[in-house]
């Protein structure tokens, strides 16, 4: 057992309202620079859709992540020692800057500067690479919520598992929906972008498992972002260095959230510790793919467990983690209610950032009904006093999820490496909840069909309670437990602290002199 | 600037060289004979055939001693003001110039004429004929596979001799192949013993050619000169270009048939090709 301590998210992305304001702030802290103006260490994408860089998804086009091979052993699908060497001078599956978007500005000095003339002058865009003037092709969310395209949202690779039959249901007018998917770098416990460095510039950090890459080591080789199957290793082309997001370390170290997190409008944003078993990570890693989701839930260990906090302390993590992780809403999310999955476990990456996946429109009708009609329904539905109803309910109760307007099959594709029956199971705890509140609530619902919903999804009233809670209620101090960064010790590791003591602090810069 | 006037210009600058380099010498020169061998010898015999410029045997009969003097102390000036025996030489002997001779006084001119008519000291003394141990020591030198005793570089950082057992040298100064013909052995060991060019000089100020070292050199150079019939230097030709190219079509080939999975273009071009482009 070697327990550590990982600094995790989750994002309930049935709350995430796509106003990318974590996007601006992470923008404005972090990226708003030369050479990263195209980088968005925090990105929003609207599903379906293709996503940023385009088509990240499909691991024909871009050969990120690990690939089991036939021995039962992983390793990296388009980097490594091997094809690494052999690729060193031309790596063949860079997305080039149109995937993402080649950034512009507008010449808008020439808006007041031109010359007087018959044509009204305009501000014609510019490249931030060339800085020649340029048609813009693509921006920033330029695929936002446009759900039904058959450029953006038919083209979403998770569609590729689905039949066409399938596939058109989704895209008829009136069964059409969309969900947003916030992004940022997952910090995995096993990184395809650590493994495939030829420098060895990117590292985990031991006290929270933050991924970072050292500028000073980076040689620009760029296998990391070949590496990376979501694709959050980007290059900065002045200079010349690859960069991602660094979870705001500095910002966490000083007791903050990180700046996406805290500027989160919806409050779809949970950070807390997690304790996990290090020497699970290659063999859940290898696992087969059905087997890779609770795999990777079984890595992480109960910080209430006596023999995982002694194993923690043995390696050095402190109390105040393992208090961290005991409050961390992103355990409760995980493990205890087993609501949040990680994205495309199928990467192999182990991604530490988890998302609770959204209970979207569930199907209705609306029809206009008669009393016979509205006697075979059951509570939940809803009539209007004119007969026209809107009508969510069906007789079985779980029915609703199976005929979700997302067919399970694509949520299945992305959150669970396809296994439906999973993901079924998130969707209905979510369901449950609801309708929990509503009994609670609106109380038109039989207690005993509401203890009959909790007991199928294994949930209990106080449980329902909380997450309910932090679901809807949290405050800024239940969704971010940041556990405190003990600078004081990384001090000491570098320098002996006793050196400096008196030469700091309130005192003289010359020597007083007594007397006249 | 072809090889033909690189030469001229090392000679011209060798002689300015040879100037300074002897001012104290001739000072304590005693008679013709020691100036003669100290300046003159690099270029010229007595009775031993041309070299880079004329076999001065009996020169004192062809011109008048006027005439000698006159040449002597500046030869460009004589050509330049147009003396046909003076232009005659000078376009003979490719056009080489000879180096001003400012530093003697006419008396000084006049011991070397006087050794010159005296026949010099008659032929040079026939040199052992090198043996092939020499032979092979001398290219071994000459490639810098044994290294100067004194450390001075190798002759093929700057020259290149044709032989099938040396690999090229340099092309920074003289082809040496045919330099046994151009200058004899004497020559040649006078020109080892004492560059009179000035980068040569430059070159080996400090790290002199040994006497043995010369000998093996010389006796390279001669095993050079003589086979140089029998060598067989490649010509490539357009062939080479040709070679270039087709090798880069096949390189290029290789690289698409390595990379031919590799990200053919941006995922989203079909709809960039859609899109309205400004003129």
């Amino acid at each position: 057992m070697d327990i550590r301590a990982q600094v995790s998210m989750v994002f309930h992305l049935d709350k995430c309202i796509g106003c990318h304001t974590c996007s601006i702030a992470c923008k404005n802290i972090w990226t708003d620079r030369k050479g990263v103006e195209y980088q968005w260490w925090n990105n929003v994408e609207t599903k379906p859709g293709t996503g940023y860089p385009g088509k990240w998804e499909d691991q024909d086009i871009y050969k990120g992540g690990w690939e089991r091979g036939g021995d039962g052993k992983i390793h990296l699908k388009g980097a490594g020692k091997g094809k690494g060497l052999a690729n060193i001078f031309h790596n063949p599956y860079l997305p080039s800057v149109e995937d993402y978007y080649e950034p512009f500005t507008y010449n808008y000095l020439n808006l007041i500067e031109a010359p007087p003339g018959d044509d009204q002058p305009t501000a014609r865009p510019v490249s931030l690479i060339t800085g020649e003037p340029m048609d813009v092709q693509m921006g920033p969310n330029w695929d936002d919520d446009l759900s039904g395209t058959p450029d953006y949202a038919r083209n979403d690779p998770n569609l590729k598992k689905l039949s066409p039959a399938e596939q058109e249901a989704m895209f008829q007018l009136e069964r059409m929906a969309f969900f947003y998917l916030p992004r940022i770098c997952n910090h995995c416990l096993n990184p395809g972008c650590v493994a495939s460095c030829p420098s060895g510039a990117i590292y985990k950090r031991g006290e929270d498992g933050v991924v970072l890459i050292n500028q000073e080591v980076c040689r620009a080789w760029r296998m990391c972002v070949t590496a990376c199957p979501y694709k959050k290793s980007y290059y900065n082309w002045h200079t010349g260095k690859s960069e991602k997001c660094i979870l705001c370390y500095p910002r966490m170290e000083a007791g903050y959230a990180p700046a996406c997190m805290h500027s989160c409008v919806g409050r779809i944003r949970y950070l807390g510790v997690m304790l996990y078993d290090a020497d699970k990570i290659e063999k859940t890693a290898s696992l087969p793919e059905n087997e890779l989701v609770n795999g990777h839930l079984d890595i992480i260990q109960d910080p209430f467990d006596p023999e995982v906090i002694e194993a923690a302390k043995k390696n050095g993590v402190p109390d105040s983690t393992i208090k961290a992780a005991q409050m961390s809403p992103t355990y409760k999310f995980v493990k205890e209610w087993g609501m949040a999955l990680p994205l495309h476990a199928e990467f192999r990456t182990l991604p530490m950032l988890f998302y609770v996946p959204p209970l979207l429109p569930v199907m209705a009708s609306v029809t206009e009904t008669d009393g016979a009609q509205k006697s075979k329904l059951n509570p939940i539905a809803k009539t209007w006093t004119d007969n026209w109803l809107y009508d969510t309910s069906t007789e079985e109760l779980w029915g609703t999820i199976e005929q979700s307007r997302f067919p399970l099959k694509y949520m299945a594709s992305m959150f669970t490496a396809g296994d439906e029956k999973a993901m079924a199971e998130r969707l209905k705890k979510l369901m449950a909840v609801r309708i929990y509140r509503r009994w609670k609530t609106v109380g038109d619902i039989d207690e005993a069909k509401v203890n009959q919903v909790l007991k199928d999804t294994k949930l209990t009233h106080e449980s329902a309670e909380a997450i309910y809670y932090l679901t809807s209620l949290a405050k800024f101090n239940d969704r971010f437990v940041v556990p405190p960064a003990h600078r004081e010790q990384a001090i000491e590791m570098l320098e002996f602290t006793g050196d400096v003591k008196g030469s700091t602090g309130f005192g003289f810069r010359q020597k007083p002199e007594r007397g006249m | 600037m072809n090889l033909k006037t690189l030469w001229r210009t090392l000679v011209a600058g060798a002689a300015l060289a040879l100037v300074f380099s002897l001012d104290m010498g001739s000072a304590q020169a005693a008679g013709g004979d020691q100036k003669f061998n100290s300046v003159c010898a690099g270029c010229h015999s007595i009775g031993g055939g041309k070299r880079v410029g004329p076999d001065l045997k009996g020169v004192t009969d062809r011109r008048s001693e006027a005439w000698l003097l006159k040449f002597i102390k500046s030869s460009q000036a004589m050509i330049n003001a147009g003396d046909p025996d003076a232009v005659k030489v000078f376009n003979e002997y490719n056009k080489t110039p000879m180096p001003d001779m400012a530093q003697f006084s006419d008396a000084d001119i006049k011991d070397i004429l006087e050794y010159i008519k005296g026949g010099g000291g008659g032929p040079a003394p026939a040199m052992a004929p090198a043996t092939p141990a020499d032979i092979k020591l001398g290219g071994e030198l000459f490639q810098g596979i044994v290294r100067l005793k004194n450390g001075g570089a190798a002759c093929n950082s700057c020259h290149h001799v044709t032989n099938d057992a040396v690999i090229g040298g340099g092309v920074l100064a003289k082809d040496l192949t045919e330099v046994f013909t151009r200058v004899g052995g004497t020559g040649v060991g006078a020109i080892l013993g004492k560059p009179p060019f000035p980068v040569m000089e430059a070159a080996y100020k400090d790290a002199p050619i040994t006497p043995e070292e010369s000998r093996a050199l010389v006796g390279f150079l001669q095993d050079v000169d003589k086979k140089r019939a029998m060598q067989t230097p490649k010509d490539y030709g357009n062939q080479l270009v040709l070679g270039g190219v087709g090798m880069f079509a096949v390189l290029m080939g290789l690289y698409s048939f390595a990379w031919r999975r590799r990200k053919p273009g941006p995922v989203n071009q079909a709809i960039f090709d859609r899109q309205v482009k400004s003129q």
